[in-house]
């Protein structure tokens, strides 16, 4: 049921001007203002980690924006209702849409790498190919557990695209997609340790740059599971307290 | 004086319309705190790669600040009226929908500058950015005229939102082009010189320029020519948003897709 509906969301999602413009359009001009800044820097030995960071960018947009917006777009379409009928799990129901948009997030990341290597001849030589190929749909899919506790917590706000949209850069910032953790305050170092896109970003570092790339996999896979749960569980409260309250289809 | 009068209550009745359905906690999380941690993210990025100080970064980006709610705003003042049913209202109107459309742009410019003026003073306290005292109201008058060219532009997209159905996606795409090629982020020296060569036509490019000048301690004086063209790319996208908004509307009138959604 979950690869069912999983697919039949990268479908409805793959099929949206606005969805593609994200997830490819986007990350492609983030990646090219991450070359061009980089190669300011004198660091163009670091053009392939640019690639992939903005593709983690693209990733966690498409993640943030999508899951984060998952209810709510049932509830624009008119089909919240139904999937809540559904005689299965709140949680069975909702996580396709949150791996779809992380998996739809995935295109940014194939988009950057593209990109890069057809305009910039960015020579896509990974330390460890083998892992990065193995750790990507990992944490991708990890990214898409995450997504549900985000759903989750975003069906409570009234205007969760505000918190969206506020989320975005603090993430990436807080994440060391493209900046260092190290530069930053260290009051951010407990809060980037709690977040998966912390360690998925730091896995593929690792397996593009060299490094431990498995326990970084690992970590952001256990975040990602009690992410889940937390989701699953709060999931359940909020439709039983919107059936009771029936506040269901109120946008 | 009418006409005065319709460019500007027609826009604030307009403007206080769209904040029938948006809420205090929406401006501050999408208008404030977004930009605010934009700014972050490049001053660091920037600090990381050596590419410019943080004055580069934080002014850059607090310039750029306004095209949020500029370009959003603007393609949402024309779109939005076709998304809710009121376009054929509006285009029935006697008056000049030039002047009408127009208008919409002022309220979105003031917001701009509101929020450049948030990011700016929130960048410079957090990254411990000082800006000579003397500088500021030269800085004003930057973020001001680049408020204002980013609402024209905004106008001139929100255009197009009569003609194509996905506002959202030119919004966006024209948000995202705008961090790259306005040179807040990257250099224009360090970008191709076609790509340079079209940062040059878009707003915040030069507002940019003078309000990173006028921050060093430059005089205004050094600082109006920067001013002078970014007020007439200003002046170049309204003109454009009002033509468009003439030809689409006789476009759609012709064809009978004024509310094809």
């Amino acid at each position: 049921m979950i690869a069912i509906g999983t697919l039949l969301h990268v479908k409805q999602l793959s099929r949206s001007g606005l969805e593609l413009t994200i997830s490819l359009f986007i990350p492609i001009v983030q990646a090219t203002l991450a070359v061009y800044l980089f190669r300011s820097g004198g660091e163009s030995h670091r053009l392939l980690d640019a690639a992939v960071g903005a593709g983690m960018m693209g990733v966690w947009s498409s993640v943030l924006f999508g899951s984060g917006g998952a209810i709510q777009s049932q509830r624009w379409q008119g089909t919240l209702e139904m999937i809540m009928l559904a005689p299965r799990r709140p949680v069975l129901v909702l996580l396709p849409i949150t791996l779809a948009t992380a998996l739809t997030g995935t295109y940014a990341l194939l988009a950057t790498l593209l990109w890069g290597r057809l305009l910039y001849g960015i020579r896509l030589d990974f330390v460890h190919p083998a892992a990065f190929v193995a750790a990507a749909p990992v944490v991708i899919l990890s990214l898409g557990m995450f997504g549900l506790l985000l759903a989750a917590t975003f069906v409570l706000l009234r205007n969760a695209n505000a918190l969206a949209n506020t989320l975005e850069y603090p993430v990436w910032l807080v994440s060391g997609i493209l900046v260092p953790i190290t530069v930053l305050p260290t009051w951010t170092t407990p809060l980037a340790a709690a977040l998966p896109t912390t360690w998925a970003a730091r896995a593929l570092r690792e397996a593009t740059a060299g490094g431990p790339v498995w326990p970084s996999v690992g970590i952001c896979a256990g975040i990602s599971l009690i992410c889940l749960a937390l989701g699953a569980f709060a999931l359940t409260h909020v439709e039983r307290r919107a059936r009771a309250a029936a506040t269901l289809a109120l946008a | 004086m009418r006409t005065l009068r319709l460019l500007t209550v027609g826009g604030v009745i307009a403007y206080r319309a769209l904040f029938n359905w948006t809420s205090p906690g929406m401006f501050v999380g999408t208008l404030l705190v977004g930009p605010l941690f934009q700014l972050l993210f490049f001053a660091y990025l920037g600090r990381e790669l050596q590419v410019g100080d943080d004055r580069f970064f934080i002014v850059g980006n607090a310039v750029l600040a306004s095209s949020l709610a500029c370009v959003f705003g603007g393609t949402m003042a024309i779109g939005n009226e076709r998304r809710f049913g009121t376009l054929g209202h509006v285009l029935l109107s006697p008056r000049s929908r030039t002047a009408v459309f127009l208008g919409r742009a002022l309220p979105y410019a003031g917001n701009g500058l509101l929020i450049a003026a948030f990011t700016l003073t929130g960048g410079a306290l957090l990254l411990g950015l000082r800006i000579p005292p003397g500088a500021l109201p030269g800085m004003a008058l930057a973020l001001t005229v680049g408020s204002l060219s980013c609402g024209f532009f905004g106008l001139a997209l929100g255009a197009l939102g009569l003609r194509f159905r996905d506002i959202w996606v030119i919004s966006n795409v024209s948000v995202a082009l705008m961090l790259l090629l306005t040179g807040v982020n990257v250099p224009p020296s360090a970008l191709p010189g076609w790509l340079a060569a079209i940062g040059q036509g878009l707003p915040i490019t030069h507002a940019a320029a003078a309000a990173r000048l006028l921050a060093g301690g430059a005089d205004l004086t050094e600082a109006l020519r920067p001013l002078g063209i970014e007020v007439l790319v200003g002046a170049a996208w309204a003109v454009l948003a009002a033509l468009l908004l003439k030809v689409f509307e006789v476009e759609s009138r012709r064809h009978a897709s004024l509310d094809t959604l």
